[in-house]
């Protein structure tokens, strides 16, 4: 790259800011007009960035959100996406670092996102997946969100799909999106990576982790003593985020009070307290299907406003039972394949 | 007692009757009368499709319908309450029905139903048997007064819509994995075939209508969502169920995310590796928000050059033997192509694949491509190599633009073989391409190398049921190939008939059948899996042969539970239960031994390979070839328990095929074919106590498909390396003995292609090794080779020491007792109709020798359970000799059972 090269890329950052602000180029070799070109280019980004935040389209709180996409273990093909920083700003522009909430771990599934209807985030992502083979600068690895809006920029998905460029984190570059939570996109949502190796992504390496939006209501349907009651989002003492893989359940156990996040792995054994209201947040995420059941329990169907004891989920749909604890029993997945595979956990409820 | 009604009961009996009929009135009012013609055609791929012919209706206007026979077939809206007058005209070859309404139409006829459209929804109407082949199109019936679903707006608005709202309204059907669209606009219909890119200015309201028959999928638009079927709860994917499902939906075009490609896919992974995903393109106010129609069934294809439109081919998947891979149209191009399974398409054209006649699961995978076809400069390298990480229940689809020549098969059942010929119409003669990549990572096969030949052979004698041989004619064998143009390297122009038959020769004389001199000891099992007999749709028989005699026994074809494709076996201690592996199906099969009858047959998992029993207590272990597990169904009882997994959780199912357990019950050891590794697994824990890569003479995709123990060794063939890797009980990687090192694949076919090049003194080639047992001693392994041989590895010396001959298709091998001691190897063929008899030399293994060849063609003397109308005799796959005379077994068989054996053969392992 040259000077002129430099001037004609940030002439078209500005020009294109809302497009080519999205990609941020880190780890260059040492050049003194490439890191002047690099600083004029960042400045434009940064400006940008700020501007957007700005411009009174984010009516809620401001996320900063830095992540890894990890190769945790080099002996095992698991890829796991590791939260660095996550910072708040809310309407008045104070600024909180949330980042202890999270495990310093790659963890599967990955780090729990959690906003209101009318939050804005912006999420970098550090491509750190060793390619020993191939030091393929192209290899890409994305976050792909389900459920909230973003723009053709923010869809996490390769220009092979997206017609417009290949929209990840590579060894040399990271991505930013840009996730708005606007009202009417409350629920539970997944995000996976779209781009790794193929097209399709690597979400089956264990790329994927869950976003839950939270209604401006600020309440949730409960089944308590056996009738559907509305109950205050803050009664909810936690939030097990479970991931329904092929062939296990994959989870996350989140301490409401203090937001604190706990990787509980593999078909793990969860616990609560007799008559506190706890939700499952469902994902499942593979091929198979699944049918999930509670024996012992039954909660509302967002659809039919009716009391169910179990549910049919595909591959990438979400499903929360939300219950109040009362006694101990077991998760499972009640297919053919999910009783073949054991794909089952304790649910410990402790008097 | 006499009923007593008061005056203003009678009143209200009155009123309610007047309301009653003023509402009855007032719903004839609305309800409208359709007269609609359809028409089932053949479509120029050989896929069919209905067809308008006519749609009249008593409210007046009906839609502009394509002038052609389409899939989806047209899309019928309606009103609820509306009655429709449906008549089908049958311009098809077969026998063609319609559901809802039940009719069966035979070819030429016109039949015709009424059909009350009284529940509100989208509905598919179908043909029940060829629906997955085309034969669908979607029913829409609207609330009458207008009413459709919600859509929510960007600033989260859920909005009442009204169909007149509407700006389009897209079907797409969800079928294996490839969607199947068409768009209405304006009240114009327009196809769009397959994974269309559909078009849509912002902010239009667009509904789509998403339905789905046969193997379920879940519907996922990018960026986009929408209330579930009207409530407060948005999703923005869908589960389709297994069967027959639909959803229907309306979205906001670019709402709160504007304009771009969107990509609308099926969410499982597996289809989503088999190419189910299309974009859904949102365009600026002011631009054309058309759609653009994918690859078509009437497009331009081999024999169909009349248009410019994309064409596409389509395979079935079938349970069929050889046919596999069939082509809807190979009853048009077989006499061209010899083969049913061999289609052409000029570069930029599709293939799609369609397990519409298949009970398992299979993968769709590129086995070899023409090199250059995955070249990153190239939009290819996205989807070349093609193939699934798991088997599943689908198909696929993609597009080919580089001419040459493509094989596909299943990863699961890796002799089952579909080819695509991308033939650029330019050039004289068929396009097989410069060179060829195979999936091991052979790059650059001269298409004039022997091993590219010779794979075109295997390939015509692998999917023509003609070209088996047949040892009970005494016709020479003579394979038939096309008499076709090929291009090969460096633009040679060749006839494949006459190189193929110069280069492997014509009308060979098989070898004679002749029976051992000396008897084996008790009866012989052998699945002749490709056999087919007259009660039952699916192939396969098991063939009971009397080792004492060498005369066949029994014929088991199980017509009351259409068993499908019985690939191995193994019995109880006792020796009184035969269990039976249905290899294209879940299941396994409980069999009485004594009189061949049926005990049970219970669901096992899908595409279960091999059985074998745990020797120290008798519990069943079944590899589920197509999941990643071992099943285990506990001693004397029918249920099955979870599995013993051969990975981890959540890492890449391992597939395990010809699995074997160690003599102390201690391990059960696994070649997982999708992994390419040797598992390792404590059969009490079911921990994982090693995996092993597989592997060694190429560098990818070796595909382990069975293994062997011995004392204190496994044996692990690996089909596509050719090779054999010899581990330690601990899975440490002792050595890889190569089959081929003997073999020059490169070069022509000439005298010097296979010569003792590694120096040992012997010619043995082992091309596509199979099972490999090791001898009751521990000694001996025999390897059966696809390519037609046996090899011999003396386990003192691990390396080949003895090459025997043997048919197209080799496979089984297992050890029973020879009367007096020692044991036979018996070994099978997929592509013939003999058993042959390896008489093992134990104390010297490369005096090894064939002692006998028995045909596995019964005559109407033996007892069977149904007719055999053909491939008599063929398919020979698993085999299990009774009694069981593995170390570790043997010692537990009942005394009846100990007493034809030796006392060596009692105890093999002093
Ligand atoms: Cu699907
Ligand atoms: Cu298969």
């Amino acid at each position: 790259m040259n000077h002129k090269a430099c001037a004609e890329l940030l002439v078209s950052v500005l020009q294109t800011s809302r497009h080519a602000r999205q990609k941020e180029e880190i780890r260059y070799k040492p050049a003194t007009w490439l890191t002047v070109c690099l600083f004029a280019i960042l400045s434009a980004i940064f400006f940008f960035a700020g501007n957007v935040a700005a411009q009174g389209s984010v009516t809620g709180n401001f996320h900063r959100i830095e992540m890894y996409a990890d190769k945790p273990y080099p002996q095992y093909e698991y890829l796991a996406y590791r939260m660095l920083r996550h910072e708040v700003t809310n309407p008045q522009g104070q600024t909180s670092d949330i980042t202890s909430r999270y495990s310093t771990a790659a963890i599967i599934p990955g780090p729990t996102i959690i906003m209101d209807e009318g939050d804005v985030a912006e999420i970098t992502l550090y491509n750190s997946i060793p390619n020993p083979d191939k030091i393929d600068l192209h290899e890409n690895v994305s976050l792909h969100v389900h459920g909230v809006h973003y723009d053709i920029v923010s869809d996490g998905t390769l220009k092979y799909i997206n017609l417009f460029q290949d929209e990840g984190a590579t060894l040399v570059q990271s991505y930013t999106y840009r996730w708005n939570a606007a009202v009417g996109t409350a629920g539970t949502w997944p995000y996976h990576d779209h781009n790794m190796s193929t097209h399709n992504g690597a979400e089956d390496k264990g790329l994927f982790g869950a976003l839950i939006v939270n209604p401006v209501a600020k309440t949730v349907a409960v089944n308590q003593n056996g009738s559907i009651q509305s109950v205050p989002l803050s009664s909810i003492k936690k939030d097990y985020v479970l991931y329904m893989m092929d062939d296990t359940f994959a989870g996350t156990v989140i301490d409401t009070q203090t937001g604190k996040q706990t990787p509980v792995w593999s078909n793990p054994a969860l616990t609560a307290q007799a008559g506190s209201n706890v939700r499952f947040h469902l994902i499942a995420l593979g091929t198979n299907f699944h049918q999930f059941r509670l024996p012992g329990y039954s909660w509302p169907d967002p659809i039919t406003q009716t009391l169910i004891e179990e549910k049919a989920i595909g591959p990438l749909e979400k499903h929360v039972v939300a219950i109040q604890a009362s006694t101990s029993t077991v998760y499972l997945d009640s297919t053919f394949a999910g009783i073949a595979q054991n794909m089952t956990g304790s649910f410990n409820v402790a008097p | 007692m006499k009923p007593h009604i008061s005056g203003s009961q009678i009143k209200t009996i009155l009123t309610c009757l007047t309301l009653f009929t003023m509402l009855w009135l007032s719903n004839l009012a609305l309800a409208a009368t359709h007269n609609i013609h359809l028409a089932a055609q053949t479509l120029p791929n050989g896929q069919h499709a209905y067809r308008m012919l006519s749609h009249t209706s008593s409210e007046g206007s009906t839609p502009t319908y394509p002038n052609e026979a389409t899939i989806p077939g047209p899309t019928v809206f309606v009103k609820q309450g509306d009655v429709l007058n449906v008549t089908l005209t049958n311009n098809t070859q077969l026998k063609v029905g319609l559901t809802p309404g039940s009719i069966e139409v035979s070819p030429g006829d016109t039949r015709s139903f009424a059909y009350a459209a009284d529940q509100v929804g989208v509905f598919p109407y179908y043909d029940k048997d060829s629906h997955m082949v085309g034969l669908f199109g979607a029913l829409v019936v609207d609330n009458p007064n207008g009413a459709i679903d919600s859509f929510i707006d960007e600033i989260g608005n859920i909005v009442p819509t009204k169909r007149a709202d509407l700006d389009k309204e897209i079907v797409m059907f969800m079928i294996g994995s490839t969607f199947w669209g068409a768009e209405m606009v304006n009240g114009n219909q327009i196809p769009l075939w397959t994974n269309p890119t559909l078009g849509a200015v912002k902010d239009d309201l667009v509904r789509f209508h998403i339905l789905s028959l046969g193997p379920g999928h879940t519907w996922h638009l990018h960026a986009h969502r929408w209330p579930d079927r009207n409530s407060k709860e948005m999703i923005d994917v869908k589960m389709l169920k297994d069967g027959v499902d639909s959803h229907t939906f309306t979205i906001k075009a670019g709402s709160g995310v504007g304009t771009g490609y969107w990509q609308y896919h099926c969410h499982l992974f597996s289809h989503m590796e088999a190419g189910m995903a299309g974009k859904f393109h949102v365009v600026a106010a002011g631009e054309s928000g058309a759609s653009i129609a994918g690859a078509s069934p009437s497009g331009h294809i081999f024999l169909n050059p009349f248009t410019d439109d994309p064409g596409l081919v389509t395979f079935e998947i079938t349970d069929e033997p050889g046919r596999w891979f069939r082509s809807i149209r190979s009853d048009i191009l077989s006499p061209i192509t010899k083969t049913r399974s061999l289609e052409v398409i000029p570069p930029g054209g599709s293939v799609h694949f369609i397990m519409s006649e298949t009970n398992a699961v299979h993968t769709i995978t590129t086995l070899l491509w023409p090199s250059g076809a995955n070249d990153p400069d190239h939009g290819d390298h996205r989807v070349i190599p093609f193939s699934q990480t798991k088997a599943y229940k689908g198909g696929a689809i993609l597009k080919l633009d580089v001419p040459g020549l493509y094989v596909f098969t299943c990863r699961i059942h890796p002799y089952m073989f579909g080819a695509v010929i991308v033939d650029d119409p330019a050039t004289e003669g068929l396009d097989l391409g410069e060179s060829i990549d195979i999936v091991t990572g052979i790059n650059g096969l001269p298409t004039s190398s022997d091993l590219a030949t010779r794979l075109l052979r295997t390939f015509f004698v692998a999917t023509v049921q003609e070209n088996w041989q047949d040892y009970t004619s005494t016709k020479p064998w003579h394979p038939n190939y096309p008499s076709v143009a090929v291009r090969i390297s460096g633009g040679a122009v060749v006839n494949l008939k006459d190189v193929l038959e110069a280069r492997y020769g014509q009308d060979v004389k098989l070898a004679s059948l002749f029976k051992p001199t000396t008897p084996g000891v008790g009866e012989v099992w052998i699945n002749t899996q490709f056999e087919k007999t007259a009660g039952k749709t699916k192939p396969g028989t098991i063939t009971v042969l009397d080792a004492a005699t060498w005369t066949i026994k029994r014929k088991i074809a199980l017509p009351q539970i259409n068993m499908n494709h019985p690939h191995n076996m193994w019995s109880n201690r006792e020796q009184s239960v035969v269990f039976q592996t249905q290899w294209f199906d879940d299941k396994l099969t409980f069999i009485n031994r004594e009189d061949g009858s049926l005990i049970n047959n219970i669901q096992i998992g899908n595409t279960p390979s091999h059985v074998i029993t745990i020797p120290t207590n008798d519990d069943i272990t079944v590899a589920i070839n197509g999941e990643n597990g071992i099943r285990i169904i506990p001693a004397g009882t029918m249920t099955p328990q979870p599995m013993i997994m051969t990975q981890l959780p959540g890492q890449t199912a391992a597939g395990p095929h010809g699995h074997w357990v160690t003599a102390d019950g201690k391990l059960v050891v696994t070649p997982n074919v999708i992994t390419s590794d040797i598992g390792l697994y404590d059969t009490d824990s079911g921990e994982i106590v090693a995996r092993t890569g597989s592997g060694g003479v190429f560098p990818a995709e070796p595909h382990p498909l069975a293994v062997g123990v011995g004392i204190d060794k496994v044996y692990t063939t690996n089909l596509l390396d050719h090779s054999m890797n010899v581990t330690g009980l601990d899975g440490t990687l002792i050595k890889t003995i190569n089959l081929i090192a003997d073999y020059d694949p490169v070069s022509p076919t000439g005298p010097d292609t296979v010569k003792d090049r590694d120096g040992d003194g012997l010619v043995t080639v082992g091309v596509l090794p199979i099972q490999t047992p090791v001898d009751p001693t521990g000694r001996v392994v025999v390897t059966a080779n696809t390519g037609g041989s046996i090899t011999i590895i003396d386990t003192q010396l691990d390396r080949v020491v003895a090459m025997l001959p043997c048919d197209p298709g080799c496979h089984g091998v297992n050890f029973g007792a020879k009367q007096g001691g020692g044991y036979y190897a018996y070994v099978t063929s997929k592509f013939s109709n003999q058993l042959i008899v390896v008489d093992v030399d134990l104390n010297n293994p490369a005096n090894s020798s064939i002692a006998g060849r028995i045909s596995m063609v019964a005559d109407k003397s033996v007892p069977t359970d149904d007719k055999v109308v053909s491939l008599a005799g063929m398919g020979g796959q698993g085999i299990y000799a009774i009694p069981n005379i593995y170390n570790g077994w043997v010692q537990h068989l009942p005394d009846a059972w100990k007493a034809g054996l030796t006392a060596a053969q009692q105890n093999p392992v002093p």
